[in-house]
């Protein structure tokens, strides 16, 4: 196994939080309390690899992503990527990353965009031709070629964000951060981005660490997840098994005959009638979905029968749900 | 070359200013009212033809022309400052007191640039008693447009600090009030410095803000010595060094501790 590219060691942040106070009392002096940011944890991250933070809102993605890049500095716990320390060596260590934030955009506002390449060539000191070549690059893979000469500020969402992820890896970065970068786009932008993020990393073996709240980005491009809750890594492992271990909402609809005798359901099937029809919903890790299906079989004779897939999102409710996040 | 990212930022931002003609206009219109209105009332107080007027006359104007300069000019600064944003830009990898710095020294620069000769074609139209004279002679030039340059760096230093602390404050309306309220009079904008009791005057000189215009403005009028020169040289420069450094310690210690907003 290579050396690994993320070291993270029982990584601790918290906030302090100014509560108030009521009235007066608020104006005299202010009480804080301490918000969990991140608690105690412990995670590597190899080379090449595509690693998905997931959770809900607060539940320390963003914090996780602040304190590898070396916004903030930890009060526990080491870190060491490539062999720097985020927050220490800052001007190192920020020269070899790529950061984008869907909802903070980096260039430069009002310049066209290409003078914000041109100034992002001069801040991580890229060569000239290497700089060309990259360009012409990420220009052709992110379709920005029309767009070099027009003003940030008068691009769509969707070419923002492309503008944004060209911006963040000009300085061929080995390391790129994502945080919600497809927040806000459309089906079309946001498949782009995918297949876009999969050939760069193909191409040039970038390690890629995500959060969003978009499951079909998570499945399209990780394979490992960090789980984050109330500021604690809850799972850490393949997006597969946790998505089968949690997908507890699959549902079968059935149209009989007759009317059905139903016997011995067992409380982990749910049942319901709906109009002529009715919906049997399991866990498939409590019940096996054969046995469901023997269930149906024995209750009376099926006109017709189809199984719904739980919707991603739902998935990742009840996941949130198990793990006590909601 | 290791200074590049800094000479792009100036430049950058110095191509960005040239936009703002219509602010300058703008500017230029305000400046010359309040230009007119202080050169009336000083000839007015005055109540002579002597040549006090006259260089009190010209200290008005170069007041005004150079009015702008007193201001942090930097809006998206300013911006990352109260949202707390300002933390983002440690994701650059750029020493960022030079480069918040240098992009200031741009804004000034050209804001200033953009306003000079308009400034100069419209104070001609005035009756020649209220027109501002040229400089002493060609060293006095070349001093004044030494110690400008000086005076626009102490500004940026003294606009960054207010950043600095609004960076803990995360509001920059309290302080900036504040600082600009002394600048007015400390700075001789609105009082000409040259028109305070000589007790009080050889204090004033003193502090910081004498050094932003003032000293320019004394060495355009010509100094009476070398050695008055030198004195007034080695003052900006000193409060210049120490400003700078107050500056930079200021800003390595807030974003150290800065909290980036929300989770």
């Amino acid at each position: 196994m290579s050396e690994p590219l993320i070291r993270a060691e029982g990584l601790t942040k918290r906030y302090r939080r100014s509560t108030g106070g009521k009235g007066l009392t608020g104006f005299f002096g202010r009480s804080t309390e301490t918000v969990d940011g991140l608690v105690d944890a412990t995670f590597r991250v190899e080379p090449g690899e595509i690693v998905g933070l997931l959770g809900p809102n607060g539940a320390g993605k963003s914090t996780t992503v602040k304190l590898l890049t070396g916004i903030l500095r930890p009060d526990g716990g080491s870190c060491s990527v490539g062999g720097l320390v985020p927050w220490r060596d800052r001007r190192t260590y920020t020269a070899g990353i790529g950061t984008v934030f869907g909802q903070r955009m980096q260039l430069w506002w009002d310049v066209p965009i290409l003078d914000s390449f041109r100034l992002l060539r001069d801040i991580y000191r890229v060569e000239e031709t290497a700089w060309k070549n990259r360009l012409d690059e990420l220009a052709e893979a992110l379709a920005l070629g029309d767009l070099l000469n027009v003003p940030l500020r008068q691009l769509s969402l969707g070419q923002r964000m492309r503008a944004e992820l060209c911006g963040s890896l000009l300085h061929s970065p080995k390391l790129l951060f994502l945080d919600e970068p497809t927040i806000g786009l459309d089906a079309v932008s946001k498949l782009n981005l995918r297949e876009f993020l999969l050939l760069e990393r193909e191409r040039h073996g970038t390690t890629i660490l995500l959060t969003t709240h978009d499951m079909a980005d998570m499945q399209a491009l990780c394979r490992r997840v960090l789980v984050l809750g109330h500021g604690r890594l809850l799972y850490d492992g393949s997006l597969h098994d946790i998505l089968q271990r949690y997908d507890t909402r699959h549902e079968v609809r059935c149209r009989f005959a007759g009317e059905p005798v139903w016997q011995d359901i067992p409380s982990s099937v749910a049942l319901r009638r709906d109009e002529g029809e009715w919906e049997l919903s399991f866990a498939p890790h409590a019940i096996p979905a054969d046995e469901v299906l023997r269930l149906i079989l024995a209750a009376g004779r099926i006109e017709e029968l189809t199984l719904k897939e739980a919707p991603v999102d739902e998935m990742v409710a009840e996941m949130y749900n198990a793990l006590h996040l909601s | 070359m290791r200074y590049r990212a800094y000479t792009t930022a100036f430049r950058v931002e110095a191509r960005q200013q040239t936009r703002y003609r219509g602010a300058a206009m703008g500017g230029i219109v305000t400046q010359v009212f309040f230009g007119l209105i202080l050169v009336a009332l000083y000839d007015t107080l005055s109540g002579g033809t002597d040549e006090g007027f006259r260089r009190t006359a010209t200290y008005v104007w170069l007041q005004q022309i150079f009015f702008r300069a007193y201001f942090n000019l930097d809006s998206e600064l300013n911006d990352q400052v109260m949202t707390g944003n300002v933390a983002y830009s440690m994701l650059r990898p750029v020493d960022l007191h030079s480069w918040w710095f240098w992009r200031a020294m741009a804004q000034k620069i050209i804001t200033i640039a953009m306003r000079i000769l308009p400034m100069l074609l419209l104070q001609l139209l005035l009756p020649e008693r209220w027109r501002l004279l040229p400089p002493a002679d060609i060293p006095a030039f070349v001093q004044f447009a030494f110690s400008l340059l000086i005076g626009f760096m102490i500004i940026c230093q003294i606009n960054l600090i207010c950043s600095a602390i609004s960076m803990r404050t995360l509001d920059n309306k309290g302080i900036t009030a504040m600082i600009n309220l002394l600048m007015m009079i400390l700075a001789g904008n609105i009082i000409p410095l040259t028109l305070v009791p000589d007790r009080l005057q050889t204090l004033i000189r003193l502090q910081p803000f004498a050094q932003l215009l003032d000293a320019p403005i004394r060495m355009y009028q010509g100094m009476a010595s070398p050695g008055e020169w030198l004195a007034a040289a080695a003052l900006q420069l000193g409060w210049l060094v120490l400003l700078w450094g107050l500056c930079r310690w200021m800003w390595s210690r807030n974003l150290l501790r800065i909290e980036v907003q929300g989770g």
